[in-house]
């Protein structure tokens, strides 16, 4: 099998809103295929080169464009961003939130088996085309639509507020303690995507007191105990990434690029109702995510005290909190340990999201799996400049599809 | 540099209050915030609030009046005077605010039109040393821009603190300029905006304010059209700005900062734009609801409705930035040779010119035109538009052909030496609108 290494991507700039510029799909992908395939050195010429040789494919990861830009077959649209992707082998792939995660998963595995030696995987989501409750009706299609989200509004802040519930509820926890960590964890997310050229809310205001105060104007609730300081973005973006075989790297000469070292995926069960009563016997919250992380780790050969930094899925702070002890960085139950002694700030030895995650960079759904990957590659290759932790060596990645349904891990690291 | 209680004085004006949420908020400073009347500070408390969207840091927002002016003073760390552009009054407020400054205090007027140097002079002597200007644009916590201008009095090191607590703490987009008639922003983008509205009345015939509107709408690079923005701001203080620069600089774009008469008329009627109901658009609310927008007639001197005007150069830009294809975009605007697309490019090329030009005159490097644009105005800046016309000329060619009358006033060859690449991307700037 051959090593999958990554040369690097792009990202847009999660703080524009596409819909205001005027912009469609393919003006994103354009932007996003231009700056990620500069980065990693390769132009159009090549890619028709690969392509005569079948060495070359595209992978699209997509959430729901059939809702929010009216578009299927999106697979095919990299044809109209360069005739240099005619004939290139292309599908859309989708597991809602982790949509970018499963194109991912199916390029490295093309890469492995030695199908392909050029992987282009190219993730994005179109959010701002809708408001924000229409928005939350499309994105109540990541859960059993009928049972859980018709009718419902906001669906998710509510599934993830109920995740809330069951965690102070699992663990007996002290209400105020919880609810303390959750609003550090948003700080530290606004925090660091101070650091973040292309975060979303690198310009916004965000304090402890501020993130505390649920239940008022500025920060009203969203889903049961959950308010908007408590939530990830709505987001436009696109994120780019260029995977490729052993045998590419050596014919190029390209050195010190890192691999994916290992990756989990499981599937929990649909239902949230059904998720709860199944990990009633388990120590863990939310045991497929904890699967997915110990099957990443087994593939690695690595254990927790290798990975530096974790890029995780907060779509919400409970899902955050709930990651801690997943990654093995806490006991199941006292998460709030890692929050309060700081362990998972930008400085703190473990730091999370130093890119600002889901609720301090954006979440344009389809892209957020493809946008962490490119955030490892920073920062193990030591190019997150203004975010780079520094000496990062190995480095986790955690994206979850609806409410913590599809769990997807992946570990990048230097050679 | 520890800041942890300001004064903000004029906190009922719009930036007074916007200020005062970004020492609140960024900052986390304690502000005391004066105003004439008690009650109306009162009453500004939650829209400071709300122009951070933090409701979290009206705890932080003391309400005084002028009677309290000395006791507030002499608790601040800064004191930031947001008070009506006018010398009497600003002179008299620093006055006050002298007699009770700590030794240790720093004091800043944010001013956008009045010389620093001059209200340095109403301080004492020993005072003068931590007195700076800080002129930040509305509303700031979507445009980050901050002109930081220091005098012949100013102690270097604490100009340095000073900038860098704005910079790092306030998260402003920091640029140094001299203490110039306007500054840097204001004079680049007024002196367009201005020549907008002459050329609106050059054109009348065509249409006239409508008809520069959509020559020059978002596509060019902008989030809104010139006039729409002059509309926006307030004839009466577009006219404060420009006679301002139009008195007291005397470049070669001189003549652009005339006012024209049309809108001297319009203030005289108080048609002072959006905030007074009219000026050079007008919105007429009907009882049922519906809106009709309308624009001013230079010709007839009438509201009518606005004329959709539909330029093939226009029409096939936006065509092409809608799909991310701006090379195509650009190569049409300099291509079509009709007389709307001459009259953009000529803007455009002139905008990039005086920015330029002006940012050798009034700022320390080039790149200043760039933040100032970007932060200040959410314009494309001069350096990413050189860019982007790049991409399909050369651009010193273009300048020449397109705009001989300032090519021979300006050296090409010095303003367009050793240019850096701007460090914004233009492409977020051209978009597919109006």
């Amino acid at each position: 099998m051959s090593k999958v290494y990554i040369l690097g991507g792009a990202q847009t700039d999660f703080e524009r809103n596409w819909t205001k510029e005027g912009k469609n799909m393919v003006a994103l992908l354009r932007e996003a295929v231009a700056d990620g395939l500069q980065q990693c050195n390769i132009d159009f010429d090549e890619i028709e080169a690969l392509n005569k040789e079948n060495r070359i494919a595209a992978f699209v990861g997509n959430f729901i464009a059939e809702k929010y830009t009216e578009q299927g077959h999106l697979g095919a649209f990299l044809t109209e961003v360069n005739p240099a992707f005619y004939g290139v082998p292309s599908a859309r792939y989708e597991a809602a939130c982790a949509s970018g995660s499963v194109a991912l998963d199916a390029a490295q595995t093309k890469i492995m088996a030695g199908e392909y030696d050029l992987a282009v995987v190219l993730g994005w989501e179109l959010m701002k085309t809708v408001d924000s409750a229409t928005g939350g009706q499309f994105l109540g299609r990541a859960s059993y639509y009928d049972k859980e989200s018709k009718g419902v509004d906001f669906p998710f802040p509510k599934l993830f507020g109920r995740l809330a519930d069951e965690t102070i509820a699992k663990y007996s926890l002290d209400e105020g303690r919880y609810m303390e960590a959750l609003s550090k964890i948003a700080v530290i997310n606004y925090a660091n995507a101070k650091r973040n050229p292309l975060a979303q809310t690198r310009s916004w205001f965000m304090s402890e007191e501020q993130a505390r105060q649920r239940g008022t104007e500025t920060n009203p609730l969203v889903g049961g105990r959950l308010a908007v300081s408590d939530c990830s973005q709505v987001t436009d973006g696109a994120a780019l990434v260029v995977l490729a075989s052993e045998k590419y790297v050596k014919e190029k000469g390209i050195k010190d690029k890192p691999i994916i070292k290992g990756y989990g995926h499981r599937n929990a069960p649909l239902l949230f109702d059904k998720k709860i009563e199944e990990s009633a016997g388990s120590e863990y919250i939310l045991p497929w995510t904890r699967q997915a992380v110990l099957d990443s780790y087994r593939r690695s050969g690595l254990t927790v005290s290798d990975i530096d930094i974790f890029e995780t899925h907060d779509c919400f702070t409970s899902s955050e909190y709930a990651a801690i002890s997943a990654f093995g960085l806490t006991e199941p139950g006292r998460e709030y340990e890692a929050v309060e002694s700081g362990l998972i700030d930008f400085d703190g030895g473990k730091p999370i999201n130093p890119s600002g995650g889901l609720i301090g960079c954006g979440h344009p759904v389809g892209a957020s799996g493809v946008r962490m990957i490119l955030d490892l590659y920073k920062q193990v290759s030591g190019e997150a400049g203004r975010y780079q932790v520094e000496g990062a060596k190995n480095a986790m990645l955690l994206n979850i599809g609806g409410s913590a349904t599809t769990n997807y891990v992946f570990i990048v690291g230097r050679e | 540099m520890n800041i942890k209680k300001v004064t903000v004085i004029g906190v009922t004006g719009t930036m007074g209050a916007n200020v005062t949420g970004i020492f609140a908020s960024f900052g986390n400073a304690e502000v005391y915030c004066v105003g004439r009347d008690i009650e109306k500070v009162k009453a500004t408390i939650p829209r400071i609030a709300s122009s951070v969207k933090a409701g979290s840091i009206a705890a932080r927002l003391i309400p005084a009046d002028y009677s309290m002016l000395d006791e507030c003073v002499s608790k601040s760390d800064l004191v930031f005077e947001s008070v009506t552009e006018n010398i009497d009054v600003k002179s008299e407020i620093a006055k006050q605010v002298s007699d009770s400054l700590r030794g240790d205090a720093i004091s800043c007027t944010g001013t956008s039109g009045l010389s620093i140097t001059s209200l340095a002079e109403c301080y004492p002597e020993e005072q003068r040393t931590r007195f700076f200007g800080v002129h930040m644009f509305n509303p700031p916590y979507s445009l980050p821009l901050c002109e930081f201008m220091r005098t012949e009095y100013s102690d270097d090191s604490i100009a340095a603190e000073l900038k860098s607590y704005l910079s790092d703490r306030l998260l402003r987009t920091v640029v140094e300029v001299k203490d110039a008639p306007a500054f840097l922003g204001n004079r680049i983008g007024f002196q367009m905006i201005n020549e907008a509205l002459q050329y609106a009345e050059r054109y009348k015939d065509n249409g006239g304010i409508d008809y520069i509107d959509a020559i020059l709408g978002s596509f060019t690079g902008r989030t809104m059209p010139p006039l729409t923005t002059s509309d926006f701001v307030g004839l009466d203080i577009h006219k404060a700005i420009v006679d301002n620069l139009r008195s007291n600089t005397s470049d070669y774009a001189n003549d652009t900062f005339a006012l024209p008469d049309y809108v001297q008329a319009l203030i005289s009627e108080n048609k002072l734009g959006r905030k007074s109901g009219a000026g050079l658009y007008q919105t007429v609310k009907y009882s049922n609801g519906l809106k009709r927008r309308t624009v001013y007639d230079i010709s007839t001197g009438i509201y009518r409705d606005i004329i959709p005007h539909a330029f093939p150069f226009a029409n096939q830009m936006k065509k092409n930035i809608a799909e991310g294809d701006y090379t195509e975009a650009f190569r049409q605007l300099v291509s079509n040779r009709s007389l709307e697309a001459e009259i953009c490019i000529g803007f455009l090329l002139r905008y990039m010119v005086y920015s330029l030009y002006c940012a050798k005159e009034v700022a320390f490097t080039c790149e200043a035109a760039d933040d100032v644009m970007a932060a200040g105005f959410s314009w494309c800046p001069p350096l990413a538009m050189y860019k982007a016309l790049s991409s399909v000329a050369d651009v010193k060619s273009l300048i020449k052909e397109r705009i001989p009358e300032i090519a021979e006033k300006v050296d090409m060859d010095e303003l367009l030496k050793d240019l850096k690449p701007s460090k914004y991307d233009y492409r977020r700037y051209f978009k597919s609108g109006r």
